[in-house]
C-alpha cells in the first residue's frame, strides 16, 4: 500500500513539473519536441491497450488520419466547435474501429498485422484519391486552430503544449483505469490463452473488439489535435510508417507494463532530436539504439534495472539465480 | 489492346513473385517478418548498377554477382541478428526496421539520393499478337520465369530444398528429424535475399533507382504472400499473378491510385473469407 501512495506522489509531481515547463522553457522549439513526445505517449499505450488482447495492430495510422480528417472537416465545413469536434473525431475513428475490428478479428497474428496494415494503406490513398473532399495528395491546409477558452487563446505553442498535456493525462488516466479494471482482467485473459477464456464463457471476439476499438478512440483524439496543431493535414502525414513507429516505441519501451509505451515514446523522440547534429547519418543513430535494446533488452527499456540486477547477482549461486528468476516471472507476466 | 495489358501484367507479376518467393521463404523458413526485404531489393539494384554502370561489366554478369553478394548480406543478416527473433513478430519487426533505416542511409550516403539509370541490356521492341513489347519486359518474364522454375525444382528434388518444406511445415518435426534448422535458416535467407536483389536488378533496367525505392517492394510483397498464405510457395507465384495482372488489366482503366485500392480490398475481402490466405493450411 505504500509503495502505491509513494507511486501516486511520484506521478502528481511529475505532473506538477510538466505543468510548470512553459512557465520556465520559453523556447518554442522545447515545447514543440514536448507536444510530439505527448502524440507518441498517447498513440503507443492506445496500440498497447489493442495489444492487451494480443492483437497486433498496424491500423493506428489509419484511425489518426481518419480522426484529423472528421476534425478538420467539421471544423472547416460545417463550422462545428473545436472542443465538440475532438471527442467526436475519436467517436468517429472508434466506430470505424468497431466495424473494422468486427470484420478484421477473426484474423490472428502476424495476418491480422497485416490486414490492418492495408487498411493503413486504403485510407490513406482513398484520401489521396478523394479530391473534392480531402483535397488529394495536397491535402487541407489552413486548419483553424482551437477556439479561445478561458485563459488559451491558442495563438502560441504554450497553449496547444497544455491542451495536448490535458488529453495525453486524461487518456492515460482512462486507459490505466481501465486496465486495472475486471476489464483489463479480461481483455489479459483473451492474450494468455482464448480457448480458455472462451470455455469459461468469455466472448473473447466482442473484446477483441472492444480493445481495437478503445485504442482506435484515443488515436482518433490524437488526429484530431494533430491537424489542429500542424494547421495542415496530408495523406503523406499518416503512412504506415507512423503505425510501425508507434509499434517501435511500444516494443522498445516495453509492451508488458503499462509505463513502458511511456518510457519508449519518450527515449525515441528524444534521440533522433539529439541526434540532430549528425545531418543525414542520424538514422544510424536511432537504428542503432534499436538494435541494442531489441537485442539486449528484448523486453524493452522498462527491463533494464532488472537485466542490471540479474547482471550484478551473477555472484550469487544458480539455485537463487533460478529462485529470482522465478519470482520475477510471477510478477508480472 | 488486353493482350498489351496483360503482357504489362505479366512483367510486374514477374517482379511481384521474386519479391514475394523470397519473403515467404524468409518468412517460412527463418520464421521471420522480414521488413527490410525491400531495401534488399533496392540495394540488389544499387549493385547492378555498380557493377555494370560504374565498372563496366556486362548486365547479366553484374545481375549474378549482385543476386550473389546481397543473398551473402541476407546471410550475414541472419547470423547476426534475426535468428533470434524466430516466432517473435513485434521484436522481428522492430529489428527489420532498424535494418531499412541502416541500408537505406548508408546507400543514400555513398550513392546519393539523385535517381539513376541502368541501361538496358538489350533495346529494341517486338510485336508480340498485335502487342509492342519491348526486351526490358520480355527479359524481366523470362528472367523471373527461369528463377522460378529453378528455385521450384530445387525444392522439389533437392535434400536441402525437402528439409526447407518440413521445416515450413512443423519446425518441431523437422529439427527431431534431424534437420539442421540454422543451417537452412542461412540458406532461405541468401535464396530469399538473392531473389529480391534479382527483382530490383531487373527493375532498374526498366525504371531509376533511387534509395527510398524498397517500401513499394515490400508492400507488394507483402500484399502478394497474404494474398497466396503465407509460408507458401505455390501460394506466392499464385498471389503474384493475380496482383500482376490486377496491376496490368486495370491501371490502363483506372488511375493507379484506384487499381491499389481495389487490389488491397480485394486482398482483405479474400482474406475474411479465408483466413489463411488462397493456399494457406493450419
Amino acid at each position: 500500500m505504500n509503495s502505491r501512495l509513494y507511486k501516486a506522489i511520484g506521478w502528481l509531481t511529475l505532473l506538477v513539473i510538466l505543468c510548470l515547463v512553459p512557465l520556465f522553457m520559453k523556447q518554442n522549439y522545447v515545447l514543440h519536441v514536448l507536444i510530439t513526445i505527448g502524440v507518441g505517449v498517447v498513440l503507443a499505450n492506445s496500440l498497447r491497450f489493442v495489444f492487451l488482447t494480443g492483437q497486433l495492430s498496424l491500423g493506428h495510422g489509419a484511425m489518426v488520419s481518419l480522426g484529423a480528417y472528421f476534425s478538420s472537416l467539421t471544423v472547416m465545413n460545417l463550422g462545428l466547435s473545436f472542443w465538440l469536434a475532438l471527442p467526436l473525431a475519436g467517436v468517429f475513428a472508434m466506430i470505424v474501429s468497431f466495424f473494422t475490428g468486427y470484420l478484421f478479428t477473426r484474423l490472428k497474428g502476424f495476418y491480422f498485422a497485416m490486414v490492418t496494415m492495408f487498411l493503413t494503406m486504403v485510407v490513406q490513398l482513398v484520401a489521396e484519391q478523394w479530391r473534392g473532399l480531402t483535397g488529394g495528395v495536397g491535402g487541407l491546409t489552413n486548419i483553424p486552430p482551437p477556439n479561445a477558452i478561458g485563459a488559451l487563446g491558442f495563438d502560441s505553442k504554450a497553449d496547444f503544449y497544455y491542451l495536448m498535456l490535458a488529453i495525453a493525462v486524461i487518456s492515460l488516466l482512462i486507459m490505466y483505469l481501465l486496465e486495472f479494471s475486471r476489464l483489463g482482467l479480461t481483455l489479459t485473459s483473451v492474450r494468455d490463452s482464448e480457448a480458455l477464456a472462451a470455455s469459461v464463457g468469455v466472448n473473447t471476439r466482442f473484446y477483441k473488439v472492444l480493445a481495437f476499438g478503445l485504442g482506435g478512440f484515443f488515436a482518433g483524439v490524437v488526429g484530431s489535435f494533430y491537424c489542429h496543431y500542424y494547421s495542415a493535414v496530408s495523406p503523406s502525414s499518416f503512412t504506415f510508417m507512423l503505425s510501425i513507429d508507434v509499434l517501435v516505441f511500444m516494443v522498445v519501451g516495453g509492451r508488458h507494463r503499462f509505463v513502458g509505451p511511456i518510457l519508449g515514446a519518450v527515449v525515441l523522440t528524444v534521440i533522433p532530436e539529439l541526434g540532430r547534429g549528425m545531418k543525414e547519418y542520424e538514422p544510424f543513430i536511432y537504428a542503432a539504439v534499436l538494435l541494442l535494446i531489441i537485442v539486449f533488452l528484448p523486453r524493452g527499456l522498462i527491463s533494464l534495472p532488472e537485466q542490471v540486477r540479474i547482471l550484478l547477482r551473477r555472484g550469487t549461486s544458480p539455485s537463487e539465480r533460478a529462485a529470482s528468476a522465478i519470482t520475477r516471472g510471477s510478477h508480472r507476466a | 489492346m488486353y493482350v498489351q495489358d496483360l503482357l504489362n501484367g505479366l512483367t510486374s507479376a514477374g517482379i511481384y513473385i521474386l519479391i514475394a518467393l523470397g519473403l515467404t521463404l524468409i518468412l517460412g523458413i527463418v520464421g521471420i517478418v522480414q521488413m527490410a526485404h525491400g531495401e534488399m531489393y533496392m540495394v540488389g539494384a544499387y549493385v547492378v548498377y555498380l557493377f555494370s554502370m560504374s565498372m563496366g561489366l556486362p548486365y547479366f554478369a553484374a545481375l549474378v554477382i549482385s543476386i550473389i553478394l546481397v543473398g551473402c548480406l541476407g546471410i550475414v543478416v541472419e547470423r547476426l541478428f534475426l535468428r533470434r527473433f524466430r516466432g517473435d513478430v513485434e521484436g522481428a519487426i522492430i529489428c527489420t526496421t532498424a535494418f531499412i533505416l541502416v541500408l537505406q542511409t548508408a546507400v543514400k550516403g555513398i550513392a546519393g539520393p539523385s535517381y539513376k539509370d541502368i541501361a538496358s541490356p538489350v533495346e529494341g521492341v517486338v510485336e508480340v499478337f498485335g502487342a509492342r513489347l519491348s526486351w526490358e519486359e520480355i527479359v524481366i518474364i523470362l528472367v523471373s520465369a527461369v528463377l522460378v522454375v529453378a528455385l521450384l525444382v530445387s525444392i522439389k528434388w533437392t535434400k536441402p530444398g525437402q528439409a526447407m518444406m518440413a521445416i515450413s511445415e512443423d519446425l518441431v518435426g523437422a529439427t527431431l528429424q534431424g534437420i539442421n534448422v540454422d543451417r537452412l535458416s542461412s540458406i532461405a535467407m541468401f535464396i530469399g535475399c538473392g531473389l529480391a536483389a534479382a527483382a530490383g536488378g531487373l527493375i532498374g533496367a526498366t525504371f531509376s533507382l533511387e534509395p527510398f525505392m524498397g517500401g513499394f517492394a515490400l508492400t507488394q510483397g507483402i500484399t502478394v504472400i497474404i494474398l497466396g498464405g503465407l509460408g507458401s510457395v505455390p501460394g506466392a507465384i499464385i498471389g503474384g499473378l493475380i496482383l500482376g495482372l490486377i496491376d496490368g488489366l486495370l491501371t490502363p482503366q483506372v488511375s493507379p491510385t484506384i487499381a491499389s485500392i481495389v487490389g488491397l480490398v480485394i486482398v482483405i475481402l479474400i482474406l475474411l473469407f479465408r483466413p489463411k490466405g488462397l493456399l494457406g493450411y493450419e
